[in-house]
Parts: structure tokens; sequence; C-alpha cells
């Protein structure tokens, strides 16, 4: 045992680094984060710009741009957007969205700073590796901004990219250079992710400190072991979906390219017609969602396991079920990997495999129940401090509980037949993802942000940044419920084309002005993030009073993170115990009182 | 200072909650009148689903705000220690999971009626739609070539080889239309959706039927309308100004997606149909040589 730890001692004095080594190219985990952090940041303004691009079209159609339309569109149109850049815009805000904000800060930023922590690592298991996988988020940013300024500009066909729309180039100037350019992005960020898992995956399996069982893993770091499986195993799938289409692009291959026309011919746009391949767009949609619905969950797990930490460090009392809390989100991450088909309901799909995706679809509706009721046992009976990340982690919950409850309306087959691409699914998507994934990212940024930085984000400016988006938000993507109801189809350049949309207008409107608030109250949180890291409150080591390993660790932690390799003696959740007579929390590391049983050793 | 964090969730998701149950009674901010057969049982299964939906929204996000407002922090006061119950694990995992099958099996009925092939009804009215960007061509067997059809095909069965040669097959005496759909009120349409160049999606509001057109593939669907909306004026068609019905494009086809659009036309019986149909044949082939 002595023998080990001068070992890991050894091993972790760190020689100092040039500023390169040490800010840019390091290969600290917490180093690593922190810019996955800073990019998806960046890149979340970016695709908040595209999403109120969308917004003005939706809320003022056929009407000039003010200002910026002068100078992006010509007078020939009328300084109004074309309908191609409406096409344009809420594609790349779904792929930027996605791609390059939800899922590279949960996994990239929340996964890299928290996962040695949490666990008492110094570091992850292969840190060049982790490092790379940053690294190749850079030739991806590269591809896919600058094919906004590509001829024919940014790909239009929906983050979905479904051939043969984005397959041939003729349907569309954007299926051209900017789809080519989406695709190669989307490869690179998949093997971005793919590095991250492995590591992820291996670490948590491999370093977890002294006395870290299994079962003694906080929820956060339970939700990016599952997430970080599911990952390696789905992306695979997607990497060659993109190289399928690819080579359709490219070679002249036909995996994609049916036969549409009468005699056997391929399909025809304008004067144009492609060679008979016999390929299938179904094809792609199967592809697709294989990953692409796994994927959804990459983008929630990780934010619920952060918000389970955040709720029972804030509560002031044990997390309600951690082991349910556990095997649901394993129940989820697998139910995950058999319901892709609800995506393609209508597509023309055996109707009958309609079936059985829907039975599996609904039930995993309850693996999410079962974590919500546990929430709201967590909050029942607690002590509860509504700093800003709680107020982020209880509005998850609530949002979490819209968003799952109107899943279930689409996933039933014959509701589908006539909600299936309305605003009905805009509504359920962003519910689940802006209102619940990025509100946990909110609460996990104000709660990680003294370990980050040493610093304390400033608490007032916080909430009026939670208050404000907790109510626009609501404004922007509560509505959609309704003119989905309505029936009012997504991705609609000009609403105002149906009589039955027609009436739905002056909702529109008001999501549109909810939505320009929404992007207004983010500078207050930009700012805010801005200031406090270099005049922010001192945070001392342990904050908020929590429980967990990275907590013991001095903020920010020294490349190495633990001054003494942590030793674990009980769960992360022991709060108001009755252990700690001095104290409302007990930290994991605490040994054990003589004379006093640990009851909840887990 | 403690409330007030439970009275923002409070009312914000209260006023959520009010919005979408007023606007059932705002007509125009609703479900669109319905006039297909199926379409009461799609509707149906809609308001089963929004009362269990809505029924678990108010009770989790009730104990929610409830919880928030009495479990403020009290410097003293102790939060409960416990980690779990079993029981009450058991209870909401077994009453969500009797629920949600439940759900689950309430709608399979009505979806094999919807899109099973084997469930369709023999069809009285027959046509063909092939999407293109961005517009919705309409083949039309003329009078008798849909009486041999209909003649040839069985209750239940599969399409007669005389209806697919026409699904297959242009025919001199066709009538070919863009954006109308036509047919008549009770009658059983079935007709065979296909695109040329990218994935449109044939989505009539009014019938609450939506299919992709997946080029490549011939699907088969079906719907009918209870309800006519039309009478001839002449050699026009003329739909009454508060059912204008309309055939939409539901799935993402390029630039002009959201201009694909087409009326509905259901005439008021058969022969009114063929009276139509009558007009409809002499326009088309008046420039034929």
């Amino acid at each position: 045992m002595s023998a080990d730890k001068s070992h890991t001692a050894t091993t972790h004095e760190h020689p100092q680094l040039g500023f390169l080594r040490k800010y840019v190219f390091s290969d600290d985990h917490k180093v690593i984060g922190i810019q996955f952090l800073f990019t998806g940041i960046i890149m979340l303004f970016v695709g908040g710009i595209l999403a109120l691009g969308v917004r003005i079209q939706l809320g003022w159609p056929q009407s000039e741009i003010p200002i910026i339309g002068k100078w992006l569109w010509p007078g020939s149109l009328g300084h109004k957007m074309p309908p191609e850049t409406y096409n344009m815009l809420f594609s790349m805000h779904a792929s930027v969205m996605i791609f390059f904000v939800i899922i590279p800060l949960l996994t990239g930023a929340f996964g890299n700073f928290t996962i040695p922590l949490m666990i008492g690592a110094p570091d992850m298991a292969f840190p060049k590796l982790n490092m790379m996988s940053y690294w190749f988020m850079w030739p991806a940013l590269a591809v896919m901004l600058s094919s906004f300024f590509v001829g024919g500009g940014a790909a239009a066909a929906g983050w979905t990219s479904y051939p043969t729309l984005a397959n041939i180039a003729f349907t569309s100037p954007n299926s051209g250079t900017g789809q080519m350019l989406w695709l190669i992005g989307l490869l690179f960020v998949g093997v971005s992710s793919m590095m991250g898992s492995v590591n992820y995956v291996t670490t948590i399996i491999n370093m977890r400190a002294l006395g870290m069982t299994l079962f003694r893993m906080p929820m956060t770091i339970w939700a990016m072991f599952i997430t970080a499986i599911l990952q390696a195993m789905a992306l695979p799938v997607l990497t060659v979906t993109l190289i399928l289409q690819l080579l359709d692009k490219t070679l002249g291959t036909n995996f994609f390219l049916p036969n549409a026309l009468p005699g056997g011919g391929g399909v025809q746009i304008g004067n144009y017609m492609t060679t008979p391949g016999g390929g299938q767009p179904l094809l792609w949609q199967h592809l697709f969602w294989f990953y692409s619905h796994p994927a959804v969950y990459i983008m929630i797990l990780p934010a619920m396991g952060m918000v389970s930490d955040i709720i029972s460090t804030f509560a002031r009392k044990p997390l309600f079920g951690y082991r349910p809390m556990v095997y649901s989100i394993a129940g989820i991450a697998g139910l995950g990997f058999i319901v892709w088909g609800h995506h393609m309901f209508q597509s023309g799909m055996d109707p009958r495999l309609g079936t059985g995706f829907m039975i599996a679809t609904i039930m995993i509706a309850l693996p999410s129940a079962v974590k919500t009721f546990n929430w709201l046992g967590t909050v029942w009976g607690s002590n509860t401090q509504y700093t800003t990340p709680m107020l982020f982690a209880l509005a998850f919950v609530a949002m979490f509980v819209i968003g799952g409850l109107s899943g279930i309306f689409m996933a039933a087959t014959p509701v589908d037949v006539a909600i299936h691409d309305t605003y009905f699914i805009v509504a359920h998507l962003h519910y689940v993802l802006f209102m619940s994934s990025m509100m946990g990212i909110f609460g996990a940024i104000y709660f990680w942000f003294p370990k980050m930085f040493g610093r304390m984000m400033n608490e007032t400016w916080g909430k009026v940044h939670f208050f404000l988006t907790f109510v626009f938000a609501n404004g922007v993507f509560f509505p959609m419920h309704v003119i989905g109801v309505a029936l009012h189809p997504r991705r609609y350049y000009d609403p105002t084309q149906f009589e039955f949309v027609q009436p739905l207008q002056p909702l529109n409107v008001f999501m549109s002005v909810c939505a320009l608030c929404l992007g207004v109250t983010q500078l207050i949180f930009l700012t805010n993030f801005a200031i406090s890291l270099f005049g922010g409150k001192k945070s001392g080591i342990n904050p908020w009073h929590s429980n967990t390993l990275e907590w013991t660790a001095p903020s920010p932690p020294p490349h190495g993170n633990f001054l003494e390799p942590p030793i674990v003696y009980r769960g992360p959740y022991e709060y108001n115990s009755p252990e700690a007579r001095d104290k409302d929390y007990l930290p994991q590391t605490e040994p054990p009182t003589p004379g006093v049983s640990v009851a909840h050793g887990h | 200072m403690q409330k007030f964090w439970a009275s923002v969730f409070g009312v914000v998701l209260l006023a959520c909650f009010l919005l979408f149950a007023g606007s059932y009674f705002y007509a125009p901010w609703w479900l669109p009148l319905n006039v297909c057969s199926f379409g009461p049982e799609v509707d149906h299964l809609f308001y089963l689903i929004c009362g269990f939906t809505g029924f678990f929204y108010v009770l989790t996000l009730t104990v929610l705000v409830v919880g928030m407002w009495r479990f403020g922090h009290q410097a003293g006061r102790k939060a409960t220690y416990t980690h779990g119950s079993h029981k009450l694990e058991l209870v909401w995992t077994a009453v969500p999971s009797l629920i949600l099958l439940f759900i689950a099996f309430a709608q399979v009925n009505a979806w094999s009626n919807i899109k099973y092939q084997s469930r369709m009804p023999k069809p009285d009215q027959v046509f063909e739609v092939t999407a293109r960007m961005w517009e919705w061509r309409f083949r039309y067997p003329a009078a008798d070539q849909l009486a041999t059809m209909k003649a040839a095909w069985k209750e239940g069965g599969q399409i007669p080889d005389v209806a697919k040669s026409w699904f297959d097959n242009g025919h001199m005496d066709d009538i070919n239309l863009a954006n109308e759909v036509h047919t008549w009120k009770g009658a059983k349409v079935r007709f065979m959706l296909h695109s040329r160049d990218v994935i449109h999606s044939f989505f009539l509001p009014n019938m609450r039927i939506k299919q992709d057109a997946m080029p490549g593939k011939s699907i088969s669907v079906w719907f009918d309308a209870e309800e006519a909306n039309c009478h001839m004026d002449g050699d026009k068609v003329v739909v009454d100004a508060d059912k204008r019905w309309e055939l939409a494009c539901a799935e993402l086809c390029g630039a002009r997606h959201s201009m694909m659009r087409g009326r509905v036309c259901v005439h008021e019986s058969k022969d009114a149909y063929l009276k139509w149909l009558d007009t409809a044949a002499k326009a088309t082939h008046a420039t034929r040589p």
C-alpha cells in the first residue's frame, strides 16, 4: 500500500509548464473541460443567433428584415430573407446546437471536468487522447462555420439531412458544397466524441479512488458513464452513414438514391436525372436515427446526473432513491436503442414495425417518470437553498415533466399521424433540449464555476438571468404546443400561405418577441460569466458545503487534482446525516467517527 | 423571498396549463375540423392522452411547487434524512407502467385501421398522387376505368391486378390535375403515393391523414370525407368559404416547401363527382390531337 502511494505521488508531480502547454495544448482534463466550455458557450451564441433569424422570419414573414436585410440580401429580393436562407438557418441552428453546444458542453466540458475530480483520480486514463478529442473539434468548427461562406451557403436540408434532398446538389444550392462540408464537419465531431467516450469509460472503470465503489459514485458520474457507453456504441453507425452519403455525393454511388421514375429511372429534378441505382432514402433514415435517437439521450442523461447532484446538495437532503435513479438511467439508455423507428412512423416504413416501436417508445416514459418522482421525493422534506444552480436544476425537473409528457403524444402512432412534423414536435424537442438540457447546463456552470476558476459567479445577476430565461423560454416554446395541436407544419418558411395556419400568426409573433428577449437575456449570463472570471468573490474549497470529492480539492485544483489521493468512506449524498453532529453535510472523504455506526454505507 | 421562487414556478406553470386548456375553447387554435371516419378515433386517443398527461402535469408540478413553498431554507431546521422508500418506488414504477401499457395498447387498433394495408376498406374512389418539387400531381381514372377497378377489388384483399396496372401505367383517358384532391362525400378513397424527386409528405389536416411520399416507393393510403364542401357552378368547382380544406406538404422538400399547397374538393355525391370528372376530362383532353 505504501509503495503504491509513493508511486502515485511521484507520477503526479507536474513540472512547471509553459503557457502554451498549460492553457492551450494541455492534457489536463480540467483545462480541456474548460476549453470545451468556452467553445460551447461561443457556439451557443452562434446557434442562438441562427435561431433568432428563424424566429424573425416566422414572426414577420414577407417583411423586410431590419438593418441586416439591407446588406445581406439585394434589393431584387426586397431585402427579404430568401427561403433557402430560412432553411439554412434552422438546419444549421439544429446542427450547431446539437453537435457543437449540447453534446460538447455536457460530455466534453462537464464530462471532462467532473469525472476525474468526482471519482478521485488525478486525471483521465488517456490524457493525450483527451487533448486530441478537443482538438478534433477545431477542424469540425472550421469546416462547419466556413460552410456559411461557400457558394450556395451552408447545409439546408434539416439537421436530419434526409436524402434525396441532401444527396443531390440540384435540389437546392445548399445541397452542394454546403452539405458536403456539413458531412465532413460531423465526421470530425464524431471522432472527437468517440475519443472522449472511450476515455470516460476507461477512466471510470479503472481510476476510481480507494473506497469509491460503483454504488458510491455520484449520479453525475453514473450518467457520464452510461452516456459514454451509449455514445461509443451508437457513433460508429453515424460515421458510416455520413460516409455513405459522402460517397453518394462525391463518387456517384447510390446508397440512398432510389429508382423513383416510372420504368426504373432514378429521380428527376427539373431537367436533371440521376442514374438508376436502386438505393433507398429509408435506409438513411434507419441508419441516421439508429445513432440520433440514442444521441437524444446523450443530450439529456448527463444533465439528469448533474441535476441530481445539484438538487441533493441544495436540498441538504440525500438523493431520494439513489439506486432506482441509477437503474432508470440504465433503463433509458437500454430502451433508447430500440425506439429509433418512432421518428419514421409516417415514412412508409412497414406500419407493423411502427406498432412495435410505439410500445417501446411509450415504455421509455417509465424510467423517466421514476426519475422525476425521485427528484420530487428529494425536494419534499428538504431544507432547500434557492441558489442559482438550484433554481436551474428545479427548472430542469419542471420542464422535463412537460417535455416528457408531450413525448407520449408523438409516441402514440395514430395521434402522431396528425401531429407528426408539426410544431408539436418542435415544442417537445425544445422542452427536452433547451428547457431541460440547457437549464441543466446553466445550473452546472453556476455550480462548478467556483471549482473551475476559484471564484463565485454573482448570485443576484444569476437569479435575474434565471428568472428572465425561465419566463421568456416558456414564452417561446410553450405556445408551440398550441400551434402544434392546430397542426401548424414545421419548417415552413412562410406560415401565412395556408389558411388553417393563418389564425396562429399572433402566437408566432408572441413567440418571436419572447425569443428576442430570451436572446438578450443571455447577455446577462455572458457578462456575469466574464466579470466573475476575474472579479468574482474568492470561493474557497467548498462554497456549497457539498459532499463529493471535487470539493475536497483546492479551487481551482492543480494539475493532478488532489494534494493527497482521497479515500472514500461513504456515498455522496449524506446531507443532514445524524452521523455528522456539527454540520449538515458529511463529505465522502471524512473518516467515520469511531463509535458511530455507519448506517448508510452503500 | 423563500416563497418567491415557488410562486414564480407556480405562476409560469399555471399560465402554460391555462394557455393549453384555454385554446380548446378557441377553435382556430385547436385541432382543425375533422371530416374523416377514422379521425374521431385519432382525436379520441389524443384526448385520452391529454387526460392522463394533464393529470400527471398537475400532480407532479403541484408537488414540486408546494414542496418548494413548504421546504425553503430555514436556519436551524433539518431536512428529513431519508434515502428513499422501496414502497414508494414500487408504487411509482408499477402504476405508471400500467397506465403507459394501457395507453400504448389503446393505440394499436386505430393505427392498424389507418395504415395497415390489410385493414384498408374496399375503395369507392381511386387515384394516383405524384409529388415533385413543388406540386402535387393527381391522376384520376376515367369513370369506366374506375368501375372496372372497383369490380375487381375484394373486401380486405390485395390490390387487384387491374388496379396495379392502372397505378403503374398512365392511360390515355386519365384526367391529370395539379394540386386538387377530388372525391365525394362518404367515398372510401384509396390512392397510391409516389415522389419523383425528394421526400414529401401528403398531409390533409382535416382528414387527420399524413403519409410521406418516398421516392422509389409506392405507398398505398386511404381516407374518406364524411362532409361535402363544394358544388359545381357551370364548369367551375366552388368550394364553400368556411370549409376551405387544404392539402399541405409536411416533410421538408426544399425552398418552396411551405408553398406546396393543394385544395380539397369533396363533392356532394358520386353523381356530382362524375359530373365534375366529365367537365375535367373535357378540359384536359380538349388540347389533345
